[in-house]
């Protein structure tokens, strides 16, 4: 398709949307950045100082928020990658049942991350039907804990619960994409079950699992719902910790901190992600 | 390496009938090519050979092993894909070598057998490029290289030719027999194209729509085909249907809608009963007439196309349209009349 | 192995391949069964929570309440701030989606059409609002809408969700725009088009099905935000994820939440139903898919 060259008219019509979005969120980011350094505060005098960062990261608690929320980025994004991918491979198939099958699995797309949290809490609870159901079988005595559990299964769980069909549907692209003659040709030249996953659906549905992962990781990292509602008291993950800076304890610029340090991570992460995306495609 | 039979195999997909109780049996090392338009059911004949469809009845045996229920990666068994269907994310080298790695098969004589066959194929150099980076040719090398590097007992191919240029596909044709030869793999190959056909196979299995209409060498199917289908499908064709006014051993004399033909048949014997017969006779085997020369026909020019070396005449003959080619440059015009006989032994008598 | 019977050797092949079949059948059905548990269960418990009679309280050791009632449903409505958060989440998302729709457009139509440097970096600045997390925007958000009083403001909330839904509007759009054939731009022109009909005629009509997966994209978004509506909305304004939210903290009454949870579930659901009818998952994949 033959781009046309842009004009004056064009960069005007490109910051109605571009133009919004750079107004707002550059006023969040760089607010958050300099009231981390303690300039612009509300609280205090506004004075250039490393204070804030200091008390931060020297302390024992942000820290603990930091890694717990890593480990549930991680987990869940490791966590719903693996049980999609299965999935997506039964999809690719096609037949019978797969159109309503299909449907069924979306719904959790469709379900906020709130709604989600709260569902899956009936489940799990330490009342919930999970330990009834178990305690009824006679395969545990007490109910366990997996609501507000310090390792954090609770949020976990309830991450891949409701970011599953997102997964899946990036994957099945992804998939959708090998053609089924080099998957045919693999078989005829002795590639086994496990052989072919390994060789062929892994590396060549590889930018999809990689996308998802990405995204998967940067909700868990960053969310606030799920894990105020379902996670441990102890440690709070960064967006929870950051809200109860912010407006329990007032300490604005020390919340702009654990602001700046999500902001970071964050972009770290995607970058991360390019440099593995480009040499995948090298690779194999 | 043993031989291949095809034991009444048929396969149907929802309500079509795509191969219709087909039998064949491929002697070791023969190169065998199911020839048919497309939906005449030879890929997927093909892809029951490979493991990839299952028979919804009859049998597959490589030698005397029922293969029925064996997955394709087990089969001894290699295709080559009309796409090529390389994989797009390894190496020239990895890709040849796959088949080699699957059957675990150590290093050093992946090494070795993968030079030698991208040697024969004249494919060095490539071993570190993408696919993606080939020309049509050079991928279709590389997966023919891919094949037979793991020495199969069959080797299948599956219109390899179709995506490369006219040029090529007489060049690469021949190389892929001249390759098959050498190696004395049994090879069942599928194409649309009867030159191709024509031009490589030792037997030719002539399919339509999901049955074998004609199995023969070459030679023969074009000489002696035995159905209008595998008349008209191979070659050009003139085919009518006539009564039998009178016999003679295997001299028939047949009153044709053009006028009296002397078919000689030998070898297609026409059964007391019959009253009629339907025979064909080829356009290149008519030639212009001379004196006592057998069965005269006249015909009025609707339309000579000069194409250079042949002349290609469609004509009238009595109200019948007829098609003749011969080899002179002759100047002829719409309207001219034209007198042509056809040698006795050209026809060959049609069963259906 | 000689065949000698070809009777008794047959059955054989066929008999395996029939167990084949059985199994893959067999393995077919329990993955449905597992996913339809999987999905069904916690709506299935969500909706028996909102139907508890308050006179046989549900508990230990009970796998089902013990009995029905539509009490809960009738306390939420009359006693909590359900309906004026009904009225506010419903009010909200029209006027957001229809913002978005103003601001995406002209931006999205430069982007799917035009050659512009930098594009990639555009496409990554588009992304921002659903790449940094929500509690952060809405934190510094907050106090850049304090600072120009725009905090408990309808406005205020109209703008938040706004900014939430634009990244998924311009995504959907953009791949809408790029995808229009320029023959066909060039064959009006050619047939005398000016721009006012190429936008009528050709371009609208082009473009809709994406609109109208941009335009459910952002209702849906607009709906579920939660974030920046808590921060910047509460205690003035409540939508239903924010009054989910209060029945989730220490006021925990399981009973009043499910019911606010099915009914902020229950329409989502109906209109992603219909917009999957209309328009294909290629949308949902390619919008949130390419990064």
């Amino acid at each position: 398709m033959k781009e046309k060259e842009i004009s004056p008219i064009d960069i005007l019509m490109l910051l109605s949307g571009v133009g919004f979005i750079l107004l707002f969120i550059g006023f969040a980011i760089f607010l958050t950045l300099f009231q981390s350094f303690g300039l612009f505060s509300i609280t205090r005098k506004s004075a250039f100082t490393l204070e804030n960062w200091k008390a931060v990261l020297q302390a024992k608690e942000p820290m603990d928020s930091l890694f717990f929320s890593l480990k549930m980025g991680l987990l869940s994004s490791i966590g719903t990658v693996v049980v999609a991918f299965p999935i997506a491979l039964f999809f690719r198939k096609g037949g019978t049942g797969k159109g309503i099958l299909g449907s069924i699995i979306k719904v959790p797309l469709f379900i906020p991350a709130l709604v989600a949290a709260f569902l899956i809490l009936n489940l799990i609870a330490y009342h919930g039907l999970v330990n009834t159901t178990l305690m009824l079988l006679n395969l545990i005595h007490e109910p366990l804990r997996m609501l507000n559990d310090k390792f954090g299964w609770g949020v976990v769980f309830i991450q891949i619960w409701k970011n599953l069909p997102f997964v899946l549907l990036i994957v099945m692209a992804s998939l959708a994409a090998i053609r089924d003659d080099t998957i045919d040709a693999a078989k005829n030249l002795g590639a086994g079950y496990w052989s072919v996953f390994f060789r062929m659906y892994v590396p060549l549905a590889m930018p999809g699992i990689l996308v998802s992962m990405i995204l998967m990781f940067i909700r868990a990292f960053g969310d606030f719902p799920i894990t105020s509602v379902a996670g441990p008291i102890y440690p709070a993950s960064m967006a929870v910790r950051m809200h109860i800076m912010a407006t329990v304890f007032q300490e604005w610029d020390q919340a702009a901190v654990l602001g700046v340090i999500i902001i970071v991570t964050t972009f770290m992460v995607i970058w991360a992600y390019s440099r593995l995306a480009e040499f995948v495609k090298r690779e194999v | 390496m043993a031989n291949l039979r095809i034991v009444n195999l048929t396969k149907r997909f929802s309500e079509v009938l795509a191969v219709d109780n087909i039998s064949l049996e491929v002697a070791d090392g023969e190169f065998v090519t199911l020839l048919g338009p497309s939906g005449c059911g030879k890929t997927t004949t093909l892809r029951t050979i490979a493991g990839f469809c299952y028979p919804d009845e009859g049998e597959i045996f490589f030698g005397d092993k029922i293969m029925n229920n064996i997955s394709p990666n087990k089969r001894n068994t290699a295709m080559c894909f009309q796409s090529y269907a390389l994989f797009p994310h390894m190496s020239v080298w990895n890709n040849i070598s796959f088949g080699l790695k699957m059957q675990k098969i150590s290093q050093q004589e992946q090494k070795k057998r993968v030079s030698k066959v991208m040697g024969m194929l004249g494919i060095e150099g490539l071993e570190k490029r993408k696919p993606g980076e080939l020309s049509g040719g050079q991928q279709q090398r590389v997966a023919l290289a891919r094949a037979i590097v793991t020495e199969p007992q069959v080797l299948l191919f599956d219109e390899p030719l179709s995506n490369l240029d006219a040029k090529l596909r007489v060049q690469v044709r021949v190389e892929i027999r001249e390759m098959q030869k050498r190696l004395g793999i049994t090879t069942i190959y599928v194409t649309h194209d009867q030159d191709e056909a024509l031009a490589i196979s030792d037997r030719i299995v002539v399919m339509n729509r999901g049955h074998i209409e004609q199995l023969g060498d070459p030679y023969t199917i074009y000489r002696n085909p035995e159905t209008s289908f595998v008349a008209g499908f191979i070659g050009l064709a003139n085919i009518y249907e006539g009564t039998i006014v009178a016999r003679d051993g295997s001299r028939y004399t047949v009153e044709a809608p053009f006028g009296k033909v002397v078919i000689v048949s030998d070898g297609q014997k026409i059964p007391e009963a019959s009253k009629t017969v339907k025979f064909v006779w080829r356009p290149e085997d008519m030639k212009i007439y001379t004196q006592g020369a057998p069965n005269r026909v006249k015909g009025k020019i609707l339309q000579a196309v000069f194409m250079g070396n042949i002349t290609d005449i469609f004509m009238d003959v009595q109200g019948n349209k007829m098609r003749a080619q011969i080899d002179e440059s002759r100047k002829l015009i719409t309207g001219d009349v034209i007198e042509f006989s056809i040698p006795e032994d050209a026809f060959s008598i049609l069963r259906r | 192995m000689a065949s000698t019977d070809s009777k008794v050797k047959i059955p054989l092949h066929l008999i395996q391949a029939r167990r084949m079949r059985h199994f893959y059948l067999l393995l077919m059905i329990f993955f449905m069964i597992v996913l339809i548990l999987w999905v069904g269960i916690p709506i299935l418990m969500t909706v028996m929570w909102s139907l508890v009679d308050p006179k046989n309280p549900w508990s230990y050791p009970n796998v089902f309440p013990p009995s029905f009632s539509l009490a809960q449903w009738k306390y939420v409505f009359d006693y909590t701030d359900i309906r004026r958060a009904l009225r506010t989440s419903y009010s909200l998302a029209p006027l957001s989606v229809l913002l978005s729709l103003v601001l995406s457009l002209p931006t999205s139509y430069v982007l799917g059409r035009k050659k512009i440097p930098g594009k990639k970096l555009l496409m990554l600045v588009v992304l921002l609002p659903i790449i940094i997390p929500g509690m952060v925007v809405a934190l510094s958000l907050s106090r850049v809408f304090y600072a120009f009083g725009l905090s408990q403001t309808f406005f205020g909330l109209v703008l938040a969700h706004t900014l939430m839904s634009i990244p998924y509007m311009i995504r959907v759009m953009t791949t809408s725009f790029q995808a229009i054939p320029q023959d066909v731009i060039d064959a009006a022109e050619n047939l005398g088009a000016n721009t006012f009909v190429k936008i009528r005629d050709i371009f609208l009509p082009m473009i809709r099905p994406g609109l109208l997966a941009g335009m459910i994209f952002a209702f849906t978004v607009s709906i579920e935000e939660f974030n920046l509506t808590f921060i910047i909305g509460t205690p003035t304004l409540m939508t239903i994820p924010t009054i989910l939210y209060t029945f989730l903290g220490y006021n925990f009454i399981r009973t009043n939440a499910s019911v606010v949870a099915l009914l902020m579930m229950t329409p989502n659901i109906i209109m992603l139903f219909i917009a999957e009818r209309f328009l294909k998952s290629d949308y949902l994949a390619a919008s949130l898919g390419k990064m």
